[in-house]
């Protein structure tokens, strides 16, 4: 669930974690960069992450066994912490998604309805 | 799971931090080297680019603390950043720590002794497995009689019970101890040891195992066994291994011992006498030869699936169908009791003694707390910078009212440890001072055991009692010295005069609270202390010394009306022996029925006597005649009254001649008498004060207490002749006798109670004395030291000094008086609730006749405290004047 607000989309709270766990199992490992500047490039620049919360979530994931960071190279031999999913991560993106589903399937059959 | 994980990565990340700093720095460099080649690529200059990038991640303190934030729990964190500040800060001022927490030590100590003793007789559940599950019955009779009475089944009823409840797993049955008389004593120990006859399935069926041999057997022969308890198999058999098998020969049937019960089993009476040995009821005319039938106390165990609610119900109404219709007092109901070593622990005036005893030691933690909070109050004020300092940097007010409840906290917890370590060797001293008074006067064979260890719950009550004392004292001088209030906290401390006119009504409205918990204080346990002190000389007012009490553990004499005939009348003809008498005995239990006399309704006093009682006792006839042995015998419908019972109900008129009329069983029947004389006033009921009133009446037979007798000439001989007369009458009585003059039996009870209730009253007024002293001291000193620079500029704008001392001094008082009165007036409204409870012809005076106003008190408590404040104000008022007025002006 996202909020927009002069053309930028805000992540709420909760979602950040699976569109994270997402991007992490489309693209491999990444770096908190890499991974803020796919979700600019996917969103057409409309969702702009903040290091403020694009870090504790990581953390966040990172402490419950989802991902786990290394240290690794760039292609630029730039020196950089690698995320990558976990099986217990993409066993938990499973369920998430599927929350998400539901929830959203719920709140657009209540928009409909209500319309 | 992945939960629990977190939890535990988050902890990990609270011990060490270190690691994971530097791994989020690196970090954090790292995606910022990123994004510096990205914009280098888009074609910016290397210094624009690193700047750029900068701009674009955004604050990285910002993003390094949410990442803190994330990663650990902040509060814990915080928490022990003020823990580690609080120590340092706390050891840096050593003398503030260590009379703070002395403080504290003696406020929390005393409540968690007192609390312990209670948990001990009243909260701790019996030594036996499942103890939740276990409850005593108790009965309540329609006369409202109290007391181990109520714990009395008759073996029917116990049968009963047994046999029709579905409630419970199981029941058994145990009654009093008794003493007996082992036929071959051991060598220079009496020949009296106590026995308990129980129901063969109690060690079972309580869980209670032996240290040495077997418990009883089901099976129902009548082969002569006992159980014998730890502290008897030391004393008797110097604890020897090889006990079991040994014989104790009781009225010449050999016991053989079959096991030694643990040391920590002290027994399941309502009285907390753990016996010497245990035999199963089946063997009561062997143990007791001439008893049949003993009552017993009941104990059972509550199915697990059964709510105690319906448990509770089916006793009620199982209760109901045993009684038999011509009882004399009918048992209303039956509850289940939670088990405690004392039994009537849920009577009012048990109750009562406690909540009172509460209240005073409370207050003494009371006072304590404002001690500690007025220190805390003088020691902030010289921290005010620190405080101004800190909340410029940005820290919050909530982060700084913290900082100062954590060391509030800390101080408390030091305290609280302090007191309870304390308290577990006050609680041992404060049993055995009790104990030793039981056992020095008559009829104590067995000590009192009870189980002093703290458990959780002494040391939750504790700890809890810390915590509050903490927010007591801790948050006001936080809440006060908080506030934000940079540009004048940053100045030079204390200079702004706004502020501290705002202060100073917070200030004295705590010197007037401390003012008035310590009048209250002093008021309540000086006048206890004063009260107490009356006893030891307090006369009752009839022959105490040469008058003795046939005292009988058992009660069967009492019941037995031809045995008490037989054996008053062969006393009557025993050397050394004057008179003998029948009827109630003084200072052992009071009966208080209803009194209706023309229309006005109230309670007295009464008593059975003989027609030799008042002469026996010595008490004096004013008017009218005494009974005849005639109208005894045939429990003629008179009565002899007391002359307070004349004046309360017959202020005016003559009541000789008069019908009053009494509700003997407490069934709203009211039976007349005639009043046929009158007797001087006595301390009947307790040592402690005259009987409100009190009517004397000729019993039906069986209904006398007990047979009492006047010596002439030598105690002993009389007390020799005495047994000699029992012997002759019943012999099987002698065990269970003790025979003592009432100076020495329940007189010197009462005065040793006294005695020791004084030293803890003297302790208290001591230590309350100590506490009021030293708080308002310190506090009328911190509060005229505040002002130094303020008596510097008016000696400098030219004020003499002796206006400056009264105004000062004139202007501390002011608080104190008020918190005075209002202490005056609370003690006073406190010690007037104490004294109503005296309407009540039974109770108890602890003030010994001192009237709930005592002048003496109230003015000598109230000077105390005011002197004090005014020493402690004039010395650094004075100390003040003599500094150059030209210092303070500069200083300020």
């Amino acid at each position: 669930m996202a909020t927009e607000e002069n053309g930028s989309i805000k992540v709420l709270q909760g979602t950040l974690d699976l569109i994270v766990l997402r991007t992490l199992a489309t693209m491999g490992p990444q770096h908190a960069y890499g991974i803020s500047a796919r979700l600019k490039q996917i969103s057409d620049d409309s969702l702009d992450l903040n290091q403020g919360t694009l870090y504790p979530a990581l953390v966040r994931l990172e402490q419950q066994g989802w991902i786990q960071g290394t240290w690794g190279k760039t292609e630029n031999n730039r020196e950089a912490k690698f995320y990558a999913i976990t099986r217990a991560g993409l066993k938990a993106l499973d369920r998430e998604t599927q929350r998400w589903r539901k929830m959203a399937g719920l709140v657009e059959k209540l928009l409909v309805a209500e319309a | 799971m992945w939960r629990l994980r977190r939890l535990f990565a988050k902890l990990c990340a609270l011990v060490a931090p270190e690691r994971a700093e530097r791994e989020l720095a690196r970090e954090v460099e790292s995606h910022l080297a990123l994004m510096e080649d990205e914009f280098q690529k888009r074609g910016m200059q290397v210094d624009e680019a690193r700047a750029a990038a900068r701009r674009a991640y955004g604050g990285v303190e910002q993003v390094k603390e949410l990442h803190r934030e994330e990663r650990t729990f902040v509060w814990l964190e915080q928490t022990m950043q003020d823990l580690r500040y609080a120590f340092r800060s706390l050891w840096k001022d050593p003398g503030f720590t260590l009379l703070a927490v002395i403080t504290l030590t003696l406020g929390i100590g005393i409540n968690a002794t007192l609390f312990s003793a209670y948990n001990a007789v009243a909260l701790k559940p019996l030594p036996v497995s499942g103890p939740n599950e276990v409850v005593r019955l108790e009965r309540w009779f329609q006369s409202g009689s109290r007391g181990d009475i109520q714990y009395a089944f008759s073996r029917a009823e116990y049968e009963s019970f047994r046999t029709h409840n579905r409630a419970f797993s199981s029941m058994v049955a145990a009654s009093w101890p008794r003493p007996v008389i082992e036929d071959t004593p051991v060598a220079n120990r009496g020949g009296t040891i106590t026995g308990q006859l129980v129901s063969t399935n109690y060690f079972h069926d309580l869980g209670i195992g032996t240290r040495i041999g077997r418990i009883f057997t089901f099976d129902l022969d009548t082969s002569p066994e006992i159980v014998i308890s730890s502290g008897f198999w030391k004393r008797r058999f110097q604890s020897d291994p090889n006990v079991v098998g040994q014989l104790i020969k009781i009225k010449g049937t050999a016991f053989t011992v079959i096991g030694v019960t643990p040391e920590e089993f002290t027994g399941t009476s309502t009285t907390p006498q753990p016996p010497d040995f245990w035999a199963p009821l089946s063997l009561e005319a062997k143990v007791i030869p001439g008893a049949k039938e003993l009552p017993v106390q009941v104990l059972a165990r509550i199915k697990p699936s059964v709510l105690l609610q319906r448990a509770q119900a089916e006793a009620n109404l199982l209760i109901q169908q045993v009684a038999k219709p011509d009882q004399r007092d009918k048992t209303t109901a039956i509850s289940l009791q939670h088990t405690a070593l004392f039994g009537n622990t849920e009577d009012i005036r048990f109750k009562a003694l406690v909540f009172a005893l509460m209240l005073i030691v409370g207050m003494v933690l009371m006072v304590a707390c404002a001690n500690v909070a007025n220190m805390l109050l003088a020691r902030c004020a010289g921290r005010q910078r620190e405080i101004g300092v800190r909340l410029a940097l940005g820290a919050s007010r909530a982060r700084v009212v913290r900082q100062f409840l954590t060391e509030s906290f800390l101080l408390a917890v030091l305290g609280g440890t302090a007191g309870l370590l304390a308290s577990v060797w006050c609680t041992r001293l404060l049993w055995s001072s009790i104990v030793q008074n039981f056992l020095g006067s008559f009829g104590g064979g067995a000590a009192f055991q009870a189980n002093l260890d703290p458990d959780a719950r002494v040391l939750a009550y504790a700890m809890a009692l810390s915590l509050l004392t903490a927010v007591v004292f801790g948050l006001s001088p936080a809440l006060q010295f908080s506030r934000p209030d940079l540009t004048t906290t940053l100045k030079e401390e204390g200079s702004a005069w706004g502020l501290r006119l705002s202060r100073s009504r917070m200030r004295a409205f705590l010197v007037a609270a401390q003012a008035m918990v310590s009048i209250v204080l002093l008021i309540s346990t000086g006048l206890l202390l004063r009260g107490l002190m009356r006893s030891q000389a307090a006369e009752p007012g009839f022959d105490t010394r040469n008058v003795f009490l046939l005292i009988e553990d058992s009660g069967d004499m009492a019941q037995n009306a031809a045995l008490q005939g037989r054996l008053a009348a062969r006393l009557q003809t025993m050397p050394g022996i004057r008179n003998a008498a029948l009827g109630s005995f003084p200072m052992m239990g009071t009966w208080t029925p209803p009194l209706l006399v023309e229309g006005s309704l109230g309670r007295t006093l009464a008593s059975y006597a003989s027609d030799a009682y008042l002469n026996t006792l010595g008490i004096a006839m004013l008017r009218g005649r005494n009974f005849t042995a005639r109208e005894v015998s045939q429990g003629a419908p008179i009565a002899i009254i007391s002359e307070a019972t004349a004046r309360r109900f017959w202020p005016r008129g003559d009541p000789l001649g008069k019908q009053l009329n009494l509700d003997l069983n407490f069934q709203g029947k009211f039976s007349k008498f005639e009043v046929v004389g009158i007797v001087r006033d006595v301390r009947f009921a307790s040592l402690s004060r005259m009987d409100t009133g009190h009517v004397y009446l000729p019993a039906a037979p069986g209904d006398f207490q007990g047979v009492l007798f006047r010596s002439h000439g030598d105690a002993q001989t009389a007390i020799a002749s005495a047994r000699a007369a029992v012997r002759e009458v019943d012999e099987n009585q002698l065990p269970g006798l003790t025979i003592a003059s009432i100076e020495d039996g329940p007189l010197r009870v009462q005065k040793s109670l006294a005695q020791t209730y004084m030293v803890y009253a003297a302790i208290l007024t001591l230590l309350a004395l100590t506490l009021a002293a030293v708080g308002i001291y310190g506090v009328m000193a911190y509060l005229v030291n505040q002002r130094a620079p303020e008596i510097g500029i008016r000696m400098a704008l030219g004020a003499t000094p002796a206006t400056v001392l009264t105004t000062v001094v004139v202007e501390g008082l002011r608080p104190v008086f008020v918190g005075v009165a209002l202490g005056i007036a609370g003690a006073a409204g406190l010690s007037w609730v104490l004294h109503t409870t005296l309407v009540f012809p039974g109770s108890t005076d602890f003030f010994y006749g001192i009237p709930f106003y005592d002048p003496a008190t109230f003015l000598g408590v109230s000077c105390f405290l005011i002197f004090v404040a005014g020493v402690a104000s004039l010395v650094p008022a004075r100390r003040a004047l003599r500094v150059d007025p030209m210092v303070s002006l500069r200083h300020e």
